[in-house]
């Protein structure tokens, strides 16, 4: 089957381990106000097969090494897990290891559960605490992000957990710390990461002629990241990677 | 007399000039890491305070300290001159004092003197009755030119020929007087013309026999040099700051000498490392003795200046002199080239803090040791000052004993050297084919009459069909152009000091040079896949082209448009092929402007990829920028297709990349950009300067996109082109970075 491809970012070195090839997958369920992609939520854009995904895949393979690899973000890339599993026999066979970016909202059928047991790595969003915070922000419930989580524990795929912070909605310790509950009893997160929110995908929504929510939100100062970063760190049981 | 030779493992070096097996039986290679490496000492402190102060007057006072307006440059013609003198270690300046340029007008008496009115000097009399009397490399070219080269030089078809300056990009091997001495070095060369006068008179042979006894001149010139700075070169070097000092007084007599637009210093840590590692068994040095040494040379290599006149500097960006000093690679017989002393140079960026000067270049093999891949990405992103040429691809043309010259032209250390070409204007030459042989900005018939294509879309093969007849015509003319600047530069300007320390009938190669190699690539692409019509002005000269539709562009490693910049090259080797060179010296090309890329821009009409007049070209082999939309990895890889084989001067590219992109912390930064440079030259890429992004670098791109075309930001699981964003977007990452580093 084919797969619909918003872009490709062949240097995508902080998206997983090693130098990964990012692949953005089109179509995205949820609609999060600081969304820095709103370009990517609609399912149309370029149709590959997996064989011609693959060709593009392999040019990259002299820069792997022994970690690299290819990364399936998006969009929201489990709307198209049955492409991402054809994709990921071919991988296999060339011996490249991949990794998802994922929001955890999509239900979790058979082809979503074998992407994941599968990954090298599964960049899971924990973007609010609460299914009340989930649903006014992305316009979901938590209830599938937490399934996804138990899965992944499950079944021992080493996991990121990600959280966009930004400022006026989550960048206090107090508002932190409920994040927390839900990952640190988890053996499979390896890392819990704070991503500053950033205006870059700001021109998008111009563009797009969408509405911005958070047009008059500043940037997330670095040093408050790095502030809250070591916080969470400090709060998270041990054996977690920070 | 002093064992010269102690310690060292004898071999053919010892009874023939062979340096490459000196350093092959004598050098330590090393494996491990930088922790043995020391920081400055105070002297170093000193004296590096003293030339900082100076280079701070230097831009105050508009970019010249000084000028010796009186003297002709010469290696007799100025008292020694020093920085602090009882604090220099390695002795010598081009003047009596530092950063006082001389006035050297044997390539070109009229930029001299043009040079010296811009900086407020005027040139003295005594210089001015010398060259009244004297024929400069600029008036021998000039009146051997024919009509069509004056066009198409006037024209900036043929662009940066070194007709009013000299040619620079030949390196002597400075490491000989080091291991030989002068006596030994004069008594061969002599030994040589013996043997050489007794063949039939040929031109080549009076040439080659005149050239001798020119070169022998300056030798015996080069040993009083050293005299009046009180060494006697004329025997070998006792210990390892002997071999440094006698290896830059070599260097030193060749920029006097010569003004050249590039004086690389060659592939000189093995060698130095082999005497150091001496005198540390020996207990005469240690390893702070041993940095202080490399930091002494590294500073006086900064001091290097040449009289520039402004537009020069503009064309360049600066003030270069490209002392290009080649690190690091393998040996044929399988072990690293990587020596301590390569980390010392490496150092230097720390001790000295970050520089252009010298151009340090590491020759890269997947075999280095991992250590020293780490310690050189660790050095790129602390300080961009590095750039890296792929040595497994460069070993098998030139074995391993070559260095690079300027910053991406290899030849064999002593046994070849460059008649260097500058570049053609490709882009300029498809104009000129779609308008019948007349030039696109003023309509000058410089080829021959050809058909002037229609206001009707272009048809792929006819386009193709009159590029390849013009890019034909244009290399023949490009090809015997170059013969008459170089027969007249050996003429009037030889490198005397620096041909005598090459064998006596080295291997000449000649330096051609494609310049608009991404905008032809996607010119041409945009007439095979999209619609392109041109647009004629009022005298039927084709001024802009309408382009419809959308077409492959070269940077993304997109094989429909990467296959055309592949094929230009190959084309156009092939025909500058075709027509012989002087003095049978061997074809190569480079992909490379430097920073000129801007300057050809400006005089290149509209071109049928959307680029407008004027509009800077990419730099070198990259692609254009904006263009590459897949990213970094993805522009490297449509680079790394140009084929070595027809581009055997280089293939240079340029990529900058922020921190934040690159890795989440140094550790993963180091990692990544190992495996970026493994990558890249595992598909037998050639260069890469690599640029991790500070601030100031964003500032400078933002002025001047074309600076850093790739530059990447990443913010976390996003990545955009910086030339991408509006200038208000800019300042906020700009002002968010300032922020970050405060």
């Amino acid at each position: 089957m084919n797969g619909y491809i918003h872009s490709f970012e062949s240097m995508a070195a902080v998206d997983g381990e090693g130098l990964r090839y990012a692949v953005f997958l089109s179509g995205c369920p949820l609609r999060c106000i600081y969304c820095h992609n709103p370009d990517t939520w609609k399912g149309e854009g370029m149709a590959f097969s997996p064989e011609e995904l693959l060709k593009k895949v392999i040019a990259y393979k002299p820069y792997f090494k022994n970690n690299g690899g290819v990364t399936f973000s998006g969009g929201e890339p489990l709307l198209q897990a049955e492409f991402i599993a054809e994709c990921v026999e071919l991988l296999r066979e060339k011996n490249i290891n991949y990794a998802i970016d994922t929001s955890g909202a999509t239900e979790l059928n058979d082809a979503v559960k074998y992407v994941l047991i599968n990954a090298q790595t599964v960049l899971l969003d924990l973007k609010f605490p609460d299914n009340d915070s989930y649903i006014k922000y992305t316009g979901k419930g938590i209830e599938n992000v937490l399934k996804t989580l138990d899965f992944l524990e499950k079944n021992n795929v080493p996991t990121r957990i990600r959280t966009v912070v930004i400022p006026g909605i989550n960048d206090s310790e107090e508002k932190l710390l409920k994040y927390l509950v839900h990952i640190n009893n988890k053996e499979c997160v390896y890392r819990y990461e704070l991503l500053p929110f950033h205006t870059m995908g700001f021109f998008k929504y111009e563009k797009l002629g969408l509405d911005n929510p958070l047009k008059d939100t500043m940037p997330l100062d670095m040093n408050v990241r790095d502030r809250l970063q070591k916080f969470v760190n400090s709060k998270l049981a041990k054996g977690i990677d920070i | 007399m002093a064992d010269y030779k102690r310690g060292f493992i004898e071999g053919n070096w010892t009874t023939a000039i062979d340096v490459s097996d000196f350093i092959k039986k004598n050098y330590t290679p090393y494996t491990g890491d930088a922790s043995f490496l020391l920081g400055t000492t105070s002297r170093t402190d000193r004296v590096k305070k003293r030339v900082d102060e100076l280079i701070i007057e230097e831009t105050k006072k508009g970019g010249v300290l000084n000028i010796d307006t009186e003297h002709v440059s010469s290696l007799l013609t100025y008292k020694p001159g020093y920085v602090i003198k009882g604090d220099d270690i390695i002795l010598g300046l081009q003047t009596d004092e530092p950063l006082k340029r001389a006035v050297n007008p044997f390539a070109g008496y009229r930029n001299a003197v043009q040079a010296c009115k811009a900086y407020g000097y005027e040139i003295g009399e005594n210089i001015k009755n010398e060259f009244r009397y004297r024929t400069t490399h600029n008036t021998g070219v000039f009146r051997a030119y024919t009509d069509t080269m004056k066009k198409a030089r006037h024209a900036g078809i043929l662009t940066g020929l070194p007709d009013a300056y000299a040619r620079g990009r030949i390196i002597g091997d400075y490491r000989r007087i080091a291991l030989y001495g002068m006596d030994y070095l004069i008594e061969q060369r002599k030994a040589d013309k013996v043997r050489i006068g007794q063949r039939d008179m040929s031109d080549e042979t009076i040439r080659l026999l005149e050239d001798i006894e020119r070169q022998i001149e300056f030798m015996l010139q080069l040993v009083t040099m050293a005299k009046e700075y009180g060494c006697d070169i004329s025997r070998p070097a006792e210990n390892a700051y002997e071999a440094i000092q006698w290896l830059y007084f070599g260097y030193l007599g060749a920029v006097k000498e010569q003004n050249g637009a590039a004086n690389s210093i060659g592939r000189i840590s093995a060698f130095i490392d082999i005497y150091i590692e001496r005198d540390i068994k020996e207990g005469t040095l240690d390893e702070q003795g041993a940095q202080e040494l490399i930091d002494d040379l590294v500073l006086k290599m900064r001091l290097v200046r040449h009289l520039r006149t402004p537009e020069y500097n503009d064309l360049f960006a600066g003030d270069p002199v490209w002392v290009t000093c080649s690190l690091a690679g393998m040996c044929e017989d399988g072990r690293t080239m990587v020596t301590k002393t390569c980390y010392r140079f490496l150092q230097t960026l720390y001790n000295l803090g970050p520089s252009a000067e010298p151009n340090i270049t590491v020759l890269w093999a997947q075999e280095l040791p991992q250590n020293f891949k780490d310690f050189c990405a660790k050095v790129s992103i602390d300080t961009d000052s590095i750039q890296y040429e792929n040595d497994d691809v460069m070993r098998k043309d030139f074995g391993d004993d070559y260095a690079i010259a300027c910053c991406v032209s290899a030849m064999k250390t002593g046994k070849q050297m460059q008649f260097f070409g500058a570049r053609c204007n490709l882009a300029k030459v498809l104009l000129m084919a779609l308008n019948g042989g007349r030039e696109e900005a003023h309509g000058d018939q410089i080829a021959p009459e050809g058909k002037v294509f229609d206001e009707k879309p272009l048809v792929y093969d006819e386009v193709i069909e009159a590029f390849k007849t013009y890019a034909s015509w244009m290399a023949k003319l490009y090809v015997n152009t170059m013969n008459v600047i170089h027969y007249m530069h050996d003429k009037y300007a030889y490198e005397r000091l620096m041909m005598s320390l090459h064998d006596v009938e080295p291997e000449r190669l000649m330096a051609f040079g494609i310049s608009g190699l991404s905008v032809l690539a996607d010119s041409l692409s945009a007439i095979k896949y999209a619609r392109v019509t041109p647009i004629k002005d009022e005298n039927g000269l084709i001024v802009d082209f309408k382009t419809e539709g959308d077409f492959p562009k070269y940077g993304n490693d997109d094989e429909r448009a990467d296959s055309i910049a592949k094929w230009i090259t190959e084309f156009f080797y092939g025909e500058l092929c075709k027509t012989k060179t002087y003095r049978n010296a061997r074809h190569t090309l480079s992909i490379l402007t430097i920073t000129s890329n801007v300057v050809y821009g400006k005089k290149t009409g509209s071109t049928p990829d959307g680029r407008r007049a004027g509009e800077p070209f990419a730099p070198g082999a990259n692609p254009m920028h904006g263009r590459d939309c897949e990213g970094a990895l993805a522009s490297l890889n449509s680079v790394a297709k140009l084929d070595y084989a027809c581009c055997m001067d280089g293939i240079s590219n340029t990529f900058s990349i922020t921190p934040e992109a690159l890795g989440t912390d140094e550790d993963n930064r180091v990692e990544n950009l190992t495996n970026v440079l493994d990558g890249y030259f595992l598909q037998k890429a050639h260069h890469l300067n690599v640029n991790v992004l500070n601030r100031q670098k964003l500032i400078d791109a933002m002025n001047d996109p074309s600076l850093y075309p790739t530059l990447t930001i990443r913010v976390s699981g996003y990545a955009v082109n910086f030339n991408k964003l509006t200038r208000d977007k800019q300042l906020e990452v700009i002002a968010r970075t300032f922020h970050e580093t405060m």
